[in-house]
């Protein structure tokens, strides 16, 4: 276990300085930091290199004219097979494409000459042709390699480091495999022995990749699919639920995505609004003094693999201290036994099992929800609809905290004047009686959305 | 000839009262300290009780030795009530259509009450039999062989009309007791609602007392009340408004509602598992008047009544269960030595003899646990034995189902057919561990009880030892050195002045053993826990258990004891009996200690906390399923 964590921990280092150097080795990156991550990983490879001795090549005359051959060739090479692949159209990168230019390799020459230098370019483009996920293509560039020529024969060729390059090679493969998370099947097993033989580097890796990715597969409890739900509102539910982490908790969709046009010819989009709430949440808001304000606030990030999602939440601050009320013991309370015993002892120091815990207390969090369009108006009609169910939020002053949401670059003046407004909107708040409380609101919200209509 | 019995049994009591006077002045030099703070703590009951003193690792053998006897007149009278009741059940009562039906026909309910059964307890001057706990316990042991007829009568008698019997003023009594006692009224007990069962705050049906003052308007609505649909009468407990000290707060009272006001419903009978024959169902009350005069005690002071009803009514069911299994073993004997398996009867199978052993024991066990704590309760005084009668329903309760499943399991196949009575009694039985108070918060009650009453006796003394006091310290170590010097323990109960016979020495011994580890068991856990004790559920469960298995093992002591010096017949079966139990009942008590100890390896609560918390964190088994594959 604790080698798993200096695993991650390795993992979560390395990136900061391998693609700061990755970066200035490739120059323009694409963005995203699984590129980085495999980048860096192929750097890796390279790092990793295998023992082959020089000497020892002296002594075989054959193999080593091949590789002086290929040396001789490499950069052309590098150039030809990188080509098949540029060749491409970048519209039709697909699978599909992938395979033929594979097939063309694999048709071109029955010597299969220049293969290594052929694997190597496809792993670089495999993500290019969104294939780098995919167990079966892997497989097929294994079969790539020629069959049974590099297996040792005897015992000093399994001694010594046979055909290092080749080896390598698959090694390298199998590491991209490992860096998408792809699980080898039986098939790369069987390849892997036709090609390389049962004591191979290549199958050492097979091994310690089966060893280690079935144990690690489930060490998330919280497991996010491999395939986000497309729909904004279906992500919204499965995010929310996510965090919110209470069986009890109930989704509720308070407005469905939809654009109108409306009478004056004008495009309206109406923006998905979801929240959650659970019963004991609901308990919290419903106890909560009235005299002190509940705020919303947002919006927060939330990771979902590459994608990035927004919340809010209604929250209050902590009680302080002296307005926390114990509720009295009650002897009457049980009909059968005693909740409570009278006695003057407490627990002993020796059975004393919590910790001591610095207890930060945050507030309570009564709600959150998720929605497209971050603005005031919309939070409000989110918060309107809490209010069916928890009637008190018409009495508690609201609050606005709203950060410039990703969203809101445009509006930029926009939330100035908010900030500007905030202390503004609370005196006017608690002048008016409680009741009026969504009038209120109703009054604020064309100042910032002119053109909503609801 | 009643009154007669009544001043026999006088006088013997006081007898009893003389001994026990001059035994605690014996004991008064040697714990004089520990009996004064005691008797601050316990001002309302009696000063001696016997299951309490177990936690102090103290027998106090007048209690409960000798076995309690009735006289030579009631047990005549007894038998002369019993056998025209055995004589009904067995000839006129059939079960299996109660069962099917749902529903006890009219005549059956007539016949008990021709019979007096509906007013066993209340006082002849109100038209009852009158009858002492004893009796009624033995009466119980007939009538719960039919499971729907004993619950219908006990939601009547047991707590339906006891609110009146024991907190109702005279005028209550003179109105309602005659017609209940000859069951042309028929009451039930409102207690429980959708939202509390043993939680007295969460009860929301109100009382409002009307603007003349004359009557209580009660609204609500209660659930699972046995007789619902057919009570006239009906003890309701709802909240008041009353003033404490000036200010207004909710307190609970208990009121005499009869269907007669007006405004009672009752809902559709509950399709229930067993004691289909009972009539169990919803009754809601709106704007029920209810004259001032039908308040039960004084206003507020129902959760008191309550507690006094529930308490009160739970001794019996250790006879009901001990008459059930009894007649099992006569109809399962039957068939064990009629089979024939590889030409030998059923009987001469090992497995087969070890389950008449198991409900000839329990039967035993439960039969001296419920006449030993009926007997406690006669004596007068009004003793407090609500801890002893929790104690024997959860042990009877819970032996009653193991017994009747492994009759059940004798017949096999035959038994769980609908052609014989043993799913019924399998069905009927599963109720005794969850109604009159579940036996979970039984052995909470039992365990709090008892801790409660040791914490403030050894509160002083364990502050000294938590603060390092030399001289307590010292006298502690002595103590123990004294004890593994000591062979055995010796608590009194044999020997020169022993009280029980010599040839149950042995398993008095293990008593005293036991008796004396707990003691110190306790000690230890107040040390540990103090007041937090509350929230060790698992191991306040073992305290219960502990002592549950010292009760019975008293009762059986002291019920085989009296057989032998008295010469019943088959008094050597009843010492084997108790032999037998007692030596299972030390194994098992020696093993919950040794798991109450710290740091012991039995105890494995952690991980059966832990193992609850994952599973109810998921609220699914959380296990992969042993076919599935990660690769």
């Amino acid at each position: 276990m604790k080698c798993a964590r200096c695993l991650l921990q390795l993992q979560r280092l390395r990136p900061a300085g391998q693609s700061a150097r990755s970066a200035a080795q490739y120059g323009a990156l694409p963005q995203s930091p699984y590129a980085s991550h495999m980048l860096h990983n192929t750097q890796l490879q390279v790092l990793r290199r295998f023992h082959g001795s020089p000497a020892r090549v002296k002594n075989r005359p054959v193999p080593a004219e091949f590789i002086n051959e290929d040396d001789k060739k490499r950069d052309k090479s590098l150039v030809a097979h990188d080509d098949l692949f540029e060749r491409v159209d970048k519209e039709s990168r697909t699978k599909a494409t992938f395979n033929k230019v594979v097939d063309v390799f694999i048709k071109a020459d029955v010597r299969r000459r220049g293969h290594v230098e052929f694997i190597y370019a496809a792993l670089k483009k495999m993500p290019e042709f969104g294939v780098e996920k995919d167990l079966v293509v892997y497989n097929k560039l294994l079969d790539v390699f020629p069959k049974e020529v590099f297996v040792p024969r005897n015992f000093i060729q399994r001694m010594f480091n046979h055909y290092p390059r080749q080896q390598e090679c698959g090694v390298q493969l199998l590491e991209q495999m490992e860096t998408y998370g792809i699980l080898p099947n039986v098939e790369t097993k069987v390849l892997l022995v036709q090609i390389f033989g049962e004591k191979s580097h290549p199958m050492r890796k097979y091994q310690r990749l089966m060893y280690w990715f079935p144990r690690f597969k489930h060490t998330n409890p919280f497991p996010i699919p491999q395939q986000l739900p497309e729909d904004p509102v279906d992500l919204a539910r499965f995010s929310l639920t996510r965090i919110a982490n209470d069986l009890d908790a109930a989704v509720t969709v308070y407005q469905l995505p939809c654009t109108d046009i409306t009478e004056s010819g004008e495009l309206l989009t109406l923006p998905h609004i979801v929240g959650i709430q659970g019963p004991s949440q609901m308990e919290l808001l419903a106890k909560h003094n009235p005299s002190r304000p509940v705020f919303v606030e947002g919006p927060f990030p939330l990771w979902l693999r590459k994608t990035c999602v927004h919340y809010y939440v209604l929250r209050a601050d902590p009680l302080p201290p002296e307005e926390k009320v114990e509720e009295p013991y009650d002897p009457e309370r049980c009909l059968v036994y005693p909740l409570q015993l009278d006695l003057d002892l407490d627990r002993d120091f020796g059975d004393e099992e919590s910790f001591d815990v610095e207890d930060l207390d945050e507030g309570p969090v009564f709600a959150m929800c998720m929605t497209s369009q971050g603005d005031q108006a919309t939070l409000n009609q989110w918060i309107s609809g809490l209010q069916q169910n928890n009637p008190i939020l018409g009495q508690v002053p609201t609050l606005f905290r709203l950060n410039a949401g990703p969203k809101e670059l445009q509006g930029v003046g926009d939330t100035e004047s908010e900030h500007h407004r905030k202390p503004e909107q609370e005196t006017q708040r608690e002048e008016r009686q409680p009741e009026e409380e969504p009038e209120v609101l109703e009054e604020e919200r064309p100042r910032r959305s002119h053109g909503m209509k609801q | 000839m009643l009154t007669v019995n009544r001043l026999v049994l006088l006088s013997k009591c006081a007898q009893i009262g003389k001994g026990l006077l001059a035994c605690s002045v014996r004991q008064a030099g040697r714990e004089a300290l520990s009996l004064r703070q005691r008797r601050s703590f316990r001002s309302h009951c009696r000063k001696l009780a016997y299951a309490k003193d177990l936690f102090l690792g103290q027998v106090n053998k007048a209690e409960v030795f000798p076995y309690p006897e009735i006289g030579n007149e009631e047990v005549e009278e007894i038998n002369q009530l019993v056998a025209p009741v055995e004589r009904f059940f067995n000839e006129e009562v059939d079960s299996s259509k109660i069962d099917r039906e749902a529903k006890i026909p009219p005549e059956t309910l007539n016949g008990l009450k021709e019979l007096g059964l509906f007013g066993i307890m209340i006082p002849e001057e109100y038209g009852g039999l009158g009858l002492s706990n004893t009796m009624y316990a033995r009466l119980a042991e007939i009538i719960s062989l039919d499971g729907s007829i004993a619950v219908t009568l006990a939601a009547h008698q047991a707590i339906g009309l006891k609110g009146i019997l024991i907190a109702g003023n005279e005028a209550q009594k003179q109105k309602y007791l005659p017609k209940l006692a000859s069951g042309e009224h028929i009451a039930a007990f409102c207690l429980t609602e959708p939202g509390s069962g043993s939680d007295a705050a969460s009860i929301q049906t109100r009382a409002v007392l009307s603007e003349d003052g004359k009557h209580f308007l009660i609204s609500g609505s209660k659930i699972w009340i046995s007789n619902g649909d057919m009570a006239d009468i009906m003890t309701v407990f709802a909240r008041t408004e009353v003033l404490v000290d000036g200010v207004k707060k909710d307190k609970i009272t208990a009121f005499i509602v009869e269907r007669a006001f007006g405004g009672v419903t009752s809902g559709k009978p509950e399709d229930k598992l067993g004691i289909r024959g009972s009539n169990t169902c919803e009754v809601s009350y709106d704007n029920v008047p209810v004259p001032v005069e039908n308040v039960i005690g004084e206003v507020g002071g129902g959760f008191k009544v309550a507690m006094n009803i529930l308490n009160s009514g739970r001794f019996s069911m250790g006879s009901s269960s001990a008459g059930m299994i009894k007649k099992l073993i006569a109809m399962t004997s039957e068939y064990a030595a009629t089979r024939k398996q590889f030409n030998k009867s059923l009987s001469e199978f090992g497995m087969i003899q070890e389950k008449f052993a198991l409900m000839a024991i329990n039967a035993f066990v439960m039969e001296s646990m419920a006449y030993l704590t009926a007997g406690m309760m006669d004596r007068p005084g009004l003793p407090d034995c609500s801890l002893e009668a929790a104690m024997v329903k959860v042990f009877s309760s819970e032996g009653g189902w193991i017994c009747v499943s492994e009759a059940l399991q004798i017949l096999g196949g035959l038994g769980y057919t609908k052609n014989y009575p043993y799913e019924r009694y399998v069905r009927d039985c599963r109720i005794l561990p969850i109604f009159e108070g579940t036996n979970e918060i039984l052995r909470m009650y039992i365990a709090l009880t008892g801790m409660q009453y040791a914490g403030k006796i050894l509160t002083a003394k364990v502050k000294e030892m938590k603060k390092g006091n030399i001289g307590t310290v010292f006298s502690m170590v002595g103590k123990k050195l004294k004890d593994t010097f000591r062979s055995s323990v010796d608590l009194g109960l044999t020997g020169k002045d022993g009280v029980v016979h010599p040839s149950l020495a042995e398993s008095a011994k293990k008593m005293e053993q036991n008796i004396y580890l707990l003691g110190l068991t306790v000690e230890s856990l107040l040390y540990r826990y103090g007041k937090t004790i509350v929230d060790e559920q698992l191991l306040l469960k073992r305290v219960a258990d502990v002592l549950i298995n010292v009760y019975a093992m008293t009762a059986v002591l002291s019920r085989a004891s009296r057989s032998i010096s008295i010469g019943l017949r088959n008094h050597d079966h009843e010492v084997l009996l108790a032999n037998t139990f007692c030596t299972n009942a030390f194994f098992k008590n020696n093993y919950l200690m040794t798991q109450l100890q710290k740091h012991s390896p039995e105890n494995d609560d952690a991980n059966i906390k832990k193992i609850a918390r994952e599973v109810l964190e998921n609220r699914a088994y959380v296990c992969s399923h042993p076919l599935e594959r990660t690769y």
